[in-house]
């Protein structure tokens, strides 16, 4: 816990000390900062994972497939859950930053949005293609700094496997639709 | 003086001295058994000598702290159970901010929210210590409201959800919707019904009567049984030049009649690991606590410099009991029979020493103690026949079914047969032993109506199950006639 939590403390306090202040306005680019830069590092590692092996290997070249069921399957690891796990690890090592994946029309219910902010940042994504959005929320009696990235269709993998789900509420996305949105959240305090 | 301010001084120091016996006995050693706030759940009155065990907590550690210190404990010895069970309720899915909401109705980030131990009066099954419709906090509202998502759950209640073989808190391996899908047509019994790992080879024994005159050939032990040396040279054991000095005299130490278990799980190390998760061995697991020291437990309340004459004192008259390293039958919370107390359970329990014997290490030995209604109806069920013929050499090798096949049972690893001593492992919920067991030889679908019908588990699966759980059916029904995956 104290490595990642150390990390993202030194950036805020670099970030700091790079604008050299620390009003309001400041202290917020800084959480827009950092969630932007571990958004970077996210998307590029799902993006290459979607398309260099799941979609190459499960969709292109047919040697494998990816399941949600991976284990009983002998499968590959949904794009989405290794997202997931990721979150996961992180979460069991700090609790100075935490990320998901949700969506609008989620094929697992639980990553539907469930604050104000959820169902407003993932729609303002929806309605502005290309934008972030960016807001606090207070959850549980702490103050949050939480960013929302659009979570487009990069593969045909990934359009195929939610129009063919049976639990996916859509089944019309195409190739570079926004799918729903990641979700970066920095405790304020 | 007068009487009353006499009596008032007689008070307080009768007062005083009550305190400080009981924070003696609360943080500095003795016997606390007495201080229990209420019996412990399952089978922790097993380590309950040992409060600290998941009393990790400094003395005036916040509330807080305590609460994430107890739980911390819990996984010490669940941790393995719950990875291998594919949780699907698993801490880490709660401790997103997101989550916040739902820690209001059930926090999924401690096992105490579901777990209260020393709560004897509202403890059900599974130990769980809400009330049986826990599932409505977070599954009948919104997106997660369960009767809205599935058709087939919109007149059901949420007391039916964990007990009526459809769905289990952490452990849904064999009843996840796909699963269920994919193993809807399989027939009652299989084609080919064999326990796969028990048909597997165990370790090299002798092969012949030969080699077994041979190896008593050339054993040359004074004044040994020779009925004990013959049972001996057709074993494993000798196969692989295991002696008698190897057991009885250890690293040259003085010879004893009665070797420790310690022996044993020298060299049968996963036996012995698995043995110690489940109830008949968990004292023997290596994160209960030791008996406190009163030099430490000074140390950690401030006093670290205490005379060596108090603690000395202390260490004799006030330390704490040594919790015994075998559980003993009397201690058993389940039927047994009436000559099987004041037993210690240790690998000899169920194992001959000198002999390998199935019959008794796998029936025998567990007939001899437990004496409820499954155990009793067990050499009147057709599993026992099929025991009965593959030792006779009328069944192929993994035909038979006996009370280890299910309770302890075997994995292949590199080739051979690994047996699993947790007993526990594949009980509670019951449906852990549907892929761990039941699956070999039968169908899914008659694998959970049997293990939802309580007579027919009474009577040792004498017969057919009355019950019929309907989650294959609405499974099916919500896939056809598409074919397609359905979501866990």
């Amino acid at each position: 816990m104290t490595s990642y939590g150390t990390k993202i403390k030194a950036a805020l306090l670099c970030g700091a000390m790079t604008l050299g202040g620390t009003s309001v306005a400041h202290a917020e680019m800084e959480y827009q900062q950092v969630s932007d830069l571990l958004h970077l590092v996210m998307s590029s590692d799902r993006t290459v994972y979607t398309r260099m092996i799941v979609n190459r290997l499960a969709n292109q070249e047919g040697v494998i497939k990816a399941s949600e069921h991976f284990e009983d399957e002998k499968a590959l690891v949904l794009p989405a859950q290794m997202f997931r796990f990721g979150a996961e690890m992180v979460a069991e090592e700090t609790d100075a930053f935490s990320y998901s994946l949700l969506s609008l029309w989620p094929i697992n219910k639980q990553n539907a949005p469930t604050t104000d902010l959820e169902k407003e940042g993932l729609q303002y994504l929806v309605d502005n293609p290309g934008e972030n959005f960016y807001g606090e929320e207070e959850l549980g009696g702490v103050n949050y700094y939480t960013a929302f990235y659009a979570d487009v269709a990069v593969a045909e993998a990934c359009t195929s496997c939610h129009n063919d789900h049976k639990d996916s509420p859509k089944t019309d996305f195409e190739g570079g639709d926004v799918m729903g949105g990641v979700v970066i959240r920095i405790p304020m305090e | 003086m007068t009487r009353t301010p006499l009596l008032w001084v007689v008070w307080g120091l009768i007062t005083l001295f009550g305190v400080g016996a009981v924070m003696a006995k609360l943080y500095v050693g003795g016997d606390r058994t007495v201080l229990l706030p209420g019996q412990t759940a399952g089978a922790h009155h097993q380590l309950e000598i040992s409060c600290e065990t998941c009393h990790t907590s400094d003395a005036f550690a916040s509330q807080a702290k305590v609460r994430k210190d107890i739980n911390k404990t819990c996984t010490t010895c669940h941790k393995d159970e719950l990875k291998a069970a594919n949780d699907s309720h698993p801490k880490k899915k709660f401790t997103n901010p997101r989550m916040a909401p739902y820690w209001e109705k059930i926090d999924g980030r401690f096992c105490t929210s579901c777990h209260v131990e020393h709560q004897p009066e509202i403890t059900g099954p599974m130990m769980v210590t809400l009330p049986g419709d826990f599932c409505v906090a977070c599954h009948s509202e919104g997106e997660q409201d369960i009767r809205v998502d599935r058709e087939s759950h919109a007149g059901l209640t949420f007391d039916t959800c964990a007990s009526s073989g459809c769905h289990n808190y952490h452990d849904n391996r064999a009843i996840y919707e796909d699963f269920l899908v994919k193993h809807a047509d399989q027939p009652w019994l299989n084609a080919s019904p064999v326990i796969a790992a028990a048909a597997l080879p165990t370790a090299p024994q002798p092969e012949n009567a030969q080699a077994i005159e041979a190896y008593l050939a050339s054993v040359t032990v004074k004044d040994a049984d020779p009925e004990i040396l013959h049972d001996w040279a057709s074993t494993a054991h000798a196969a692989a030049d295991v002696t008698c000095t190897t057991c009885h005299a250890p690293e040259d130490q003085a010879w004893t009649d009665h070797p420790t278990q310690e022996v044993c799980a020298d060299c049968h190390k996963p036996a012995a690991k698995t043995m110690a998760l489940g109830k008949h061995g968990m004292r023997q697991h290596p994160e209960i606590a030791k008996p406190r020291d009163a030099k430490k437990t000074l140390k950690s309340l401030g006093w670290k410099d205490a005379p060596e004459a108090l603690i000395t004192a202390m260490n004799t008259y006030l330390n704490d009991p040594t919790p015994p390293k075998q559980m003993s039958t009397n201690e058993a919370l389940v039927p047994l029979k009436a000559d099987a107390h004041g037993l210690d359970v240790t690998c000899s329990s169920c194992h001959l020493p000198h002999k390998e014997e199935p019959q008794h290490t796998a029936v025998s030995a567990c007939l001899s103690c437990h004496d409820d209604q499954h155990s009793t109806n067990y050499p009147d069920s057709p599993h026992f026949a099929l025991w009965q013929a593959e030792m006779l050499g009328d069944g192929v090798p993994g035909s038979g079914v006996t009370c280890a096949t299910c309770h302890m049972p075997q994995t292949e690893k590199k080739g051979l047969a690994v047996t699993n001593h947790n007993q526990n492992d594949t009980l509670r919920p019951n449906e852990k032993m549907i892929r761990a067991v039941c699956l070999d030889c039968h169908g899914l679908g008659l694998a959970i109506d049997a293990l939802a019908d309580p007579a027919l588990i009474a009577n040792n699966f004498s017969g057919q199950p009355i019950a019929h759980i309907e989650s294959i059916d609405w499974a099916i029904r919500r896939v056809e006639p598409s074919g397609q995956g359905a979501n866990q």
